[in-house]
């Protein structure tokens, strides 16, 4: 890794620090009190973006801990979403829990439905695994559609209430806006630095190679559920937060369109970075947002025969093609651009490519 | 009971039959060039559309064989535009490409067609047929023969024509075969041209029986648990694969429950991944250091 000239490392700590620098600190205690501040400035619509793109960023951390740094594809992730959805839905519509109780209940859960569908991981491998996971979608997701009338309401829905917490009233988006974004800084931490120590260093030797792995020691097949069950309760805490987001479950949520725009997302960021993840999520999302507004736009120009199509057709056109480019032009994703970005900044006005 | 089961049979085989023409083109275009085509059920979609509107316009005869060629141009440019750039990359990127793809498909059909249902005005020559006072569509008849025959033209063009066996030894070894002088180009541009071909015709007998309409593929999506049953570069698991799960389908659609008919493809996927991930007629590849 580069860094600026003069910075010497004289201790083991030094060494493996995230945050070296002076500005480096003064940058990222900067954007956590512009993540704290910004409900003061912004109106509800922008806190109600910022909360779904905490919520879709817990989700694609932990599909980059399934895919980017231990190499097993998974086309389902928004099925394990929704296991954590319905475990916190049912558990407080029906047995009333407190939803502060179902959130790590929900992690908990997704990751043992993910270590069940990760189970065939011991045989199979890459585009194998990939449509097993596929099949997890499908299954899972029929079975919250049609297992269980009484507790899953597939035909109605479950409504979830927001919960409440030391008199805070999380109803309204300001106080829900630092649940999210406060569960999602720590996740991103914990992502971080899950990969550093002995777990993510076996992911990273499973992923180049397994049997290299397995000959250096590395247990793969127990491994490989260890990253289905991280990556799935990363999926499972994303759920929680978006029943209660939502404040509705409804099986139509969960569709794979979404599996595949979280898989978009690693792409566009960049697989095996956390910053690649964060800047997939917010780059898509904006896409997202931009199409918005743009379609009622477009819907005007056009006849009103096809105002109605333009919506949900460039929903879907924007960031498959999006993704389809990065994967052709960009393979290694904004990661990179921004690495390349810094190391520009850094040598200038000299030309050293990274 | 016993009176609807030739009518389910039937039926069954008619969804395997359209199982295998997509099947077919999955398994071409992974034989020569290992890419798995998520998008395959997409472009039957995309194929039946531009049956619709060619048919309309132009007549029958004129809208099925300018629909064959939209099939063939389809297939060129999705090589060319997209594949091509990807080849020396992971395969695993061509896999996410595809998938892209068709999302990319399915906002085109949305787009240029909307979200309503069409009819495929095409009457099959021939006529309903009774049996034991079970009235057979012929339509149904047409796609299960048509996918047999397909089903018997590639196995030809594999093992008897000169091109399929450039193919064959294309599938082995990609840099291979190039230096051996074979036109690995083409052979990738053929493969995709091929399945472009079976989307359009298994799009124009799904128009003709159930109608077209933008959803169509996720009924579609099953012929990827087909592919996988079969082995996905046999292209006589292709058939026996989509013709047994596509009477199991219609087997538990009609006795058991239909919303458990759905999943059916995938727990038979799960299963066939578990037990013999290289499907019934599948080649056993042994990993080598």
């Amino acid at each position: 890794m580069e860094r600026p000239a003069g910075i010497f490392d004289i201790r083991y700590e030094q060494d493996m620090a995230i945050v070296r620098t002076g500005p480096q600190w003064a940058f990222l205690i900067g954007f956590l009190i512009l993540l704290a501040v910004l409900p003061l400035f912004t109106g509800s619509y922008f806190l109600g973006f910022m909360i779904l793109t905490g919520i879709a960023l817990i989700a694609v951390l932990g599909l980059n801990i399934l895919i980017g740094y231990a190499g097993q594809i998974s086309l389902g992730h928004q099925a394990f979403v929704a296991v954590g959805a319905y475990t916190t839905a049912v558990l407080m519509d029906s047995f009333h829990w407190n939803f502060w109780a179902t959130v790590p209940l929900a992690g908990i859960a997704a990751a043992a439905v993910g270590v069940l569908f990760g189970l065939p991981s011991f045989r199979l491998k890459m585009l194998y695994l990939a449509m097993t996971t596929l099949a997890a979608q499908f299954i899972i997701i029929a079975f919250f559609n049609h297992a269980f009338p009484d507790y899953f309401r597939a035909v109605s829905g479950i409504r979830v209430n927001r919960p409440e917490l030391l008199g805070i009233d999380f109803r309204n988006n300001e106080a829900f806006y630092y649940v999210v974004i406060g569960i999602a800084v720590v996740m991103t931490i914990i992502a971080k630095n899950l990969v550093r120590c002995r777990l993510g260093r076996a992911f990273v030797a499973i992923r180049d190679n397994d049997l290299a792995g397995e000959v250096i020691g590395i247990h793969v097949a127990k491994y490989k559920l260890y990253a289905f069950a991280v990556g799935c309760f990363y999926a499972g805490i994303a759920g929680s937060l978006w029943a209660t987001y939502y404040r509705s479950v409804n099986p139509l949520h969960f569709h794979l369109d979404v599996s595949i725009w979280y898989l978009g997302c690693l792409i566009v960021g960049g697989m095996g970075t956390a910053v690649g993840a964060v800047f997939g999520v917010v780059f898509l999302r904006c896409i997202k947002e931009l199409v918005t507004i743009i379609s009622p736009i477009l819907s005007e120009i056009v006849s009103p025969m096809d105002a109605p199509k333009i919506g949900p057709a460039l929903g879907i056109i924007s960031w498959a093609l999006v993704v389809i480019l990065f994967l052709i032009f960009e393979p290694r994703g904004l990661a990179h651009t921004w690495e390349v970005l810094k190391s520009r900044f850094r040598h200038w006005p000299f030309k050293y490519a990274i | 009971m016993s009176i609807f089961l030739p009518q389910f049979i039937i039926g069954g085989l008619f969804l395997g039959g359209m199982y295998t023409l997509i099947a077919l083109g999955i398994v071409i275009i992974y034989k020569s060039t290992r890419v798995f085509n998520f998008a395959q059920g997409w472009m039957v979609t995309l194929g039946a559309f531009m049956l619709v509107t060619l048919v309309e316009k132009f007549g029958v005869f004129i809208g099925v064989i300018g629909g064959l060629a939209f099939g063939v141009l389809l297939g060129m440019v999705i090589e060319r535009l997209l594949m091509r750039p990807l080849i020396g990359q992971p395969l695993i990127a061509a896999l996410l490409l595809t998938i892209m793809l068709a999302h990319v498909i399915e906002g085109i059909n949305i787009l240029t067609w909307g979200t309503f249902g069409y009819d495929l005005p095409v009457k099959l020559p021939g006529q309903s047929i009774k049996l034991g006072g079970v009235v057979i569509s012929h339509a149904l008849l047409w796609g299960i023969g048509v996918a047999i025959a397909a089903f018997a033209a590639f196995s030809f063009f594999y093992w008897r024509t000169m091109m399929g066996r450039v193919m064959r030894a294309t599938a082995e070894d990609h840099q291979v075969a190039q230096s051996e002088g074979l036109p690995v180009k083409s052979v990738f541009s053929l493969s995709w041209v091929l399945a472009g071909m079976l989307s359009v015709i298994a799009g124009l007998f799904l128009g003709v029986v159930s109608g077209v309409h933008y959803i169509m593929y996720t009924s579609l999506l099953g012929a990827i648990a087909v592919v996988l049953l079969g082995g996905i570069d046999s292209i006589a698991g292709a058939i026996v694969g989509g013709m047994i799960l596509g009477v199991l389908q219609s087997l538990v659609t009609g006795y058991l429950n239909p919303a458990l008919a759905d999943v059916i493809p995938y727990i038979v996927l799960l299963l066939i991944l578990i037990i013999k991930p290289c499907g019934l007629f599948g080649l056993v590849r042994i990993e080598r250091l």
